[in-house]
């Protein structure tokens, strides 16, 4: 498993196998899932009708960039009023579901996909302003450009965990998009920092076409100003910086970009606590080799001569 | 945010692996401990703790030998591999071998135990370890030294928040206070936890387990479903596969009080006779005679001469003699409070029964011992069977019941204190919902 899958694959299939035709029961189950987002699946009414809820820390944040739009256009009809306690919710009819089996599929892998939906708003709003500034900054050569052209939009700020976030920023020509990471171990911000000049030197060797990646200890330019930004010096916080270029913004690869560079800081975790595994079982297996050497290496059963008060000689091992 | 995340409850057993959150009334996912990965299936690495060692001295070519083969690979192939439902399916076809890096409840490989894990909980459960605490099961009379190594892989790759270590037999006893019957919750009883591939009769005192008087007995599910495979061939059924046998098992199969008496009401009444219907691969239906073997399976458990030769005890006089094996103090609340739990203890009635035999055993005893008295009289013992709801998947249950409680992450031991202290720590761990807890 190289890249981490998008949807909560509990919601899928607890609703794959409901909608399969299975006799219906009432579930009550919470659920985890990345960056603290929490899901509660439940029952409340009827065995038949299927309530998710949906629990994340930012909402607000991303309500200010659309995330209720994006929700509606999602999931329009099963949209009801939030569960207390949670920020959004989805009821499911079961005596009301569309009929063909790949409708079906289709809605449970929707429902599946709700946090990276919700994820999703600002990065969308971010691609609609690319647009219309790239269609501004056609009008002008780029000297000439006006200063708000020029700057591009605003810094959109998404504080998906406690102390860490993402910023998405649009301009007539790129989109920036910059991760605060923060490590509190030695040892994974040594296997982060490998990770990313991986990333960083990806375009200089061979992948042409891959987002420019720039990694620094002190907040970028394009940061300045925002609040809550800070730059403590100690190395602590790491600014990851993903550029997507227009050939990345293009409206039918948006979904996909969209999806990826969501999942980027779990997919981060994910890999250096796999190498860390890797690293561990190279360990273990050398220490098993070393046990054999040592298994091996018994001392030569040296033969003495011995005499005895008489004058009579024997051999003793040992 | 750490302060809210539910824990994370992962009962790792031989066959299944439960896996699901605390407060859950049930786990989130069940599959199979197993794991696929490339290369041919792990002969030479089962069964001995240690992954296979090279024939030759092999520290000068960096651990290469016959599986040494990790540090000559510069790729992702320590990525490609899966686990549970998903590692058997990709078994079956080539390039994949599938192993299980448990065995007899306790972790044999410990590079495919990582891995496991690891996807576990990236794939599966889809959590950020940092942010939450876990609670483990282990078998009892598990070393200390697999949970130094578990706590290593927990703190050292995955970072985790918190870890609790629990034994299984406790969180069963601890998932039994659901049922009406338990009135006090104390951590005091007999458990009977029967798997798929052996069954313990395991006392615990107030949270401790009595490990000099654990009894196993070689009969248990898989035992149960040969049996019924075999009565099946005797009367030569149309279909006595293996997956065949098993579904008469869970669907027909209960416990009868008297076994004779069984027969005559079976021939007396000819609607106890019931039919299966099985669809074979390929569409064709075929249809099973489902007879005696509904309340004679289960009775392998209370007669099991017949079924095997070679254990002829029976599950009521083990239990009896586990108790009576314990020290004197604790006997009456070991008998008092009798939990089942695990798979094959669900059958209709298994609980009565085995009340039933256990407390005739105890009563002739009491009356041998008041006749040799000579007029003393004895004020009787209390034998309780307790059945639940939540049986099958007892540890785990008991599990989400004890992590969803407030004060359970006071009794964790965290990233910090292990740095503090090394992997010796988690030898020892506070009684969670002991004495003074919940």
């Amino acid at each position: 498993m190289l890249r981490l899958d998008y949807h909560n694959v509990l919601i899928h299939s607890v609703l794959t196998e409901r909608f399969s035709g299975a006799p219906p029961v009432s579930i009550d189950q919470t659920v985890s899932d990345f960056d603290g987002v929490t899901f509660h699946i439940s029952t409340p009414e009827a065995k038949t009708k299927i309530l998710v809820s949906l629990q994340i820390r930012c909402f607000q944040d991303l309500q200010r960039y659309g995330a209720d739009e994006v929700l509606r256009r999602e999931y329009g009809p099963y949209v009801v009023p939030p569960e207390p306690g949670y920020d959004f919710s989805i009821l499911i009819d079961l005596e009301n579901l569309p009929a063909e089996q790949e409708a079906r599929d289709e809605l449970a892998m929707k429902v599946a996909l709700l946090k990276r939906n919700a994820m999703a708003a600002p990065f969308e709003q971010a691609y609609q302003e690319y647009y219309q500034l790239k269609q501004e900054a056609a009008k002008f050569t780029s000297e000439e450009a006006p200063q708000g052209v020029r700057e591009g939009g605003e810094v959109k700020a998404i504080h998906y965990r406690e102390e860490e976030a993402i910023y998405v920023k649009a301009s007539h020509d790129r989109i920036t998009v910059i991760f605060s990471t923060i490590f509190r171990e030695e040892t994974d911000r040594v296997f982060g920092k490998v990770f990313i000049q991986e990333f960083v030197d990806a375009r200089r060797r061979a992948i042409q076409n891959a987002p420019q990646v720039l990694f620094r200890n002190d907040p970028p330019l394009e940061l300045q100003g925002v609040p809550g930004v800070k730059n403590t010096g100690t190395g602590e916080i790491g600014y990851v910086t993903f550029v997507l270029f227009p050939r990345h913004l293009t409206p039918q690869r948006m979904p996909i970009v969209i999806s990826q560079i969501q999942t980027f800081r779990d997919y981060f975790h994910y890999h250096i606590k796999a190498s860390k595994a890797y690293i561990h079982s190279r360990m273990r297996r050398r220490t098993a080799d070393f046990l054999q050497v040592l298994r091996r290496a018994r001392p030569d059963s040296e033969e003495k001569e011995r005499k005895t008060a008489s004058g009579r000689t024997f051999k003793v091992a040992g | 945010m750490a302060s809210q995340t539910p824990a994370v409850v992962m009962d790792n057993g031989t066959g299944f692996s439960k896996l699901g959150f605390a407060g859950n009334d049930s786990p989130s996912f069940v599959f199979p401990t197993a794991i696929a990965t490339k290369g041919p299936a792990a002969g030479a690495t089962s069964g001995s703790g240690r992954p296979a060692v090279a024939q030759k001295p092999s520290f000068l070519t960096g651990g290469a030998g016959p599986t040494g083969h990790l540090s000559a690979k510069r790729g992702t192939e320590d990525l490609d591999f899966f686990i549970g439902d998903e590692a058997i399916a990709a078994a079956a076809g080539p390039g994949y071998g599938l192993h299980y890096p448990i065995r007899h409840g306790q972790i044999e490989n410990w590079d495919h135990m990582e891995r496991f894990w690891s996807h576990s909980i990236f794939k599966y459960l889809r959590v950020e370890p940092e942010d939450h605490y876990f609670l483990l099961t282990e078998p009892p009379l598990n070393p200390p030294e697999n949970r130094e190594n578990t706590a290593e892989i927990f703190f050292e790759s995955f970072n985790c928040a918190g870890l609790y270590i629990a034994v299984q037999a406790v969180l069963a006893l601890a998932a039994s206070w659901t049922s009406s019957k338990v009135t006090d919750r104390s951590l005091t009883g007999t458990v009977i936890d029967s798997g798929d591939g052996v069954t313990h009769v395991i006392p615990v005192a107030e949270g401790y387990v009595i490990g000099s008087s654990i009894k196993s007995i070689p009969i248990a599910g898989r035992d149960i479903t040969y049996f019924v495979q075999s009565l099946l061939r005797d009367r030569g059924e149309p279909d006595s596969s293996l997956k065949t046998a098993q579904e008469i098992k869970e669907e027909y199969c209960y416990v009868c009080p008297d076994i004779v008496n069984e027969f005559a009401k079976y021939d007396r009444d000819r609607s106890r006779f019931l039919k299966h219907v099985v669809t074979q691969p390929g569409g064709r239906q075929v249809t099973v005679d489902v007879g005696y073997e509904r309340f004679l399976a289960p009775e392998i458990f209370f007669n099991p001469e017949i079924y095997s030769s070679d254990f002829l005890t029976p599950l009521p006089v083990v239990v009896d003699g586990v108790i009576q094996s314990s020290p004197i103090d604790v006997r009456r609340g070991l008998y008092k409070n009798i939990v089942l739990s695990g798979g094959s203890t669900l059958y209709k009635d298994f609980g009565r029964r085995l009340q039933r035999d256990i407390k005739q055993l105890v009563d002739a005893r009491i009356r041998q011992s008041e006749m040799r008295s000579g007029g003393a009289k004895s004020g009787g013992l209390e034998v309780q069977v307790v059945t639940h709801k939540r049986q099958r998947h007892g540890p785990w249950f008991g599990g989400s019941l004890l992590g969803s409680t407030p004060e359970f992450r006071s009794y964790c031991h965290t990233k910090a204190e292990y740095q503090e202290y090394g992997p010796g720590i988690v030898r020892r761990f506070a009684l969670l919902g002991g004495p003074g807890g919940s």
